[in-house]
């Protein structure tokens, strides 16, 4: 999930524009990753290091880690660790956008060392899908304020994001989130969810075209108008959502809640309760955006 | 009893749920597959066609899955609830094995969950 964050940074840093983003997402799914941006991730070679190595490489026909080895750049150890390993998602990526010439192996460099700084992530928090750096990511993220239990919201939307990459795609953007006090979409897919003293409001908006590709890509079935079915698709990603973050909640701190059935408004404003906090996501097909209010 | 001899209920007030699980269940060849789409409609349904096996979701309109699981046990003690729900929280579970559920199971569901469930019922245990 660090790659969706790692794409937020650079969109927001202005290195990338929003198309060439959206444009990487697509295309990373045929993307390998070379060794030259494995081992500038991993610190072993500079950006000036990989280009040199390039250019050498062009005049003789050898592979990077061996060009690599005998320049005395890396150890015979190194490049075997670096191909031995599964990229990270957010490698891949990174070279989907060097690829596009979008960025140069110097502009990632410096991304990736920028974007681990001012996250304190070590090479090792990147490696996999640690719950408390990404809970840290999401909260620094999103900065909930005003809301009684910022904690919880990070829990919800840590788990969101990874329903997402699980049941809808990978290829998307978190944007930055607002506050807001009333919605207007052409669909709004919504559910309460309560407790003793928890009455939340949680929905699923975004305009019909968004709004039948998100429920294409859940169901995987080939769907055309905005019918009953796409608003129980729909309904049912939020519905499943919500269920997981409650089971979460009952077992990990004993919190019981329960869920209200879901409510389907069409091109209708929503006036929402005081803190309602909007997470628009970007996908490739289009922005979603959720909005989450007294959790 | 087999497969093919077998009559299922699928009770989802999401017709995308209803229409996920109904595409699987006839896959594997049974002889008729039932709906409802809420707690009354469950309990009628199952009064009428006393299905060999039923899924029953939780939160759904006019009454819980719940509270039709009771109804449909005092009318038929030994019927075969399976709950299949999103909401598998602790109490949830007490009150589903309580009213009677002899399976629950948390959405996601996977073809693998509901076809061992299935052959459990074929076999009788």
């Amino acid at each position: 999930m660090f790659a969706q964050f790692f794409g937020s940074y650079l969109l927001n840093e202005g290195i990338v524009t929003g198309p060439q983003l959206a444009k990487a997402l697509d295309d990373k799914k045929n993307t390998k990753t070379r060794l030259g941006v494995l081992a500038i991730n991993a610190g072993y070679l500079t950006a000036g290091q990989v280009e040199f190595i390039h250019q050498v490489q062009s005049t003789v026909d050898k592979r990077i880690g061996d060009i690599a080895v005998e320049m005395g750049f890396m150890t015979k150890e190194q490049v075997e660790e670096l191909l031995s390993k599964q990229p990270q998602d957010y490698l891949i990526l990174g070279q989907t956008l060097v690829n596009n010439g979008v960025m140069t192996n110097a502009q990632f460099e410096q991304a990736i060392n920028d974007y681990k700084n001012c996250n304190a992530l070590s090479e090792d928090d990147l490696n996999g899908d640690k719950t408390d750096k990404l809970d840290k990511i999401i909260a620094d993220f999103y900065k909930v304020d005003g809301v009684k239990d910022p904690c919880r919201y990070t829990t919800y939307l840590t788990l969101l994001f990874k329903n997402l990459i699980r049941f809808v795609g990978d290829d998307f953007t978190p944007m930055n989130a607002s506050v807001v006090t009333s919605a207007e979409y052409e669909n709004t897919v919504s559910q309460r969810v309560k407790s003793e003293d928890v009455n939340a409001y949680t929905a699923i908006c975004c305009d019909t075209d968004i709004y039948i590709k998100f429920a294409e890509r859940f169901s995987e079935e080939k769907l055309d108008t905005a019918d009953d079915f796409v608003n129980a698709t729909v309904g049912e990603f939020l519905n499943l959502h919500n269920g997981l973050f409650i089971v979460n909640q009952s077992n990990e701190l004993g919190n019981e809640m329960t869920l209200e059935p879901q409510e389907f408004v069409y091109k209708t404003a929503v006036a929402l309760d005081d803190v309602a906090i909007d997470v628009p996501v970007a996908f490739s097909f289009g922005t979603v955006h959720f909005i989450i209010s007294n959790l | 009893m087999t497969i093919n001899e077998m009559s299922v209920m699928i009770c989802d007030d999401s017709m995308f749920a209803r229409k996920k699980l109904k595409d699987y269940i006839l896959s594997l060849g049974v002889k008729a597959c039932y709906e409802a789409a809420d707690g009354e409609q469950a309990v009628d349904n199952y009064k009428e066609y006393k299905p060999d096996v039923v899924f029953m979701d939780i939160v759904m309109p006019k009454k819980t899955g719940i509270d039709a699981v009771k109804e449909i046990i005092e009318f038929d003690a030994n019927a075969k609830i399976v709950m299949a729900s999103s909401v598998g929280t602790q109490n949830h579970l007490k009150d589903a094995i309580n009213a009677g559920a002899f399976e629950f199971l948390q959405k996601p569901i996977s073809n693998d969950q509901v076809l061992k469930l299935i052959e459990i019922v074929a076999k009788g245990v």
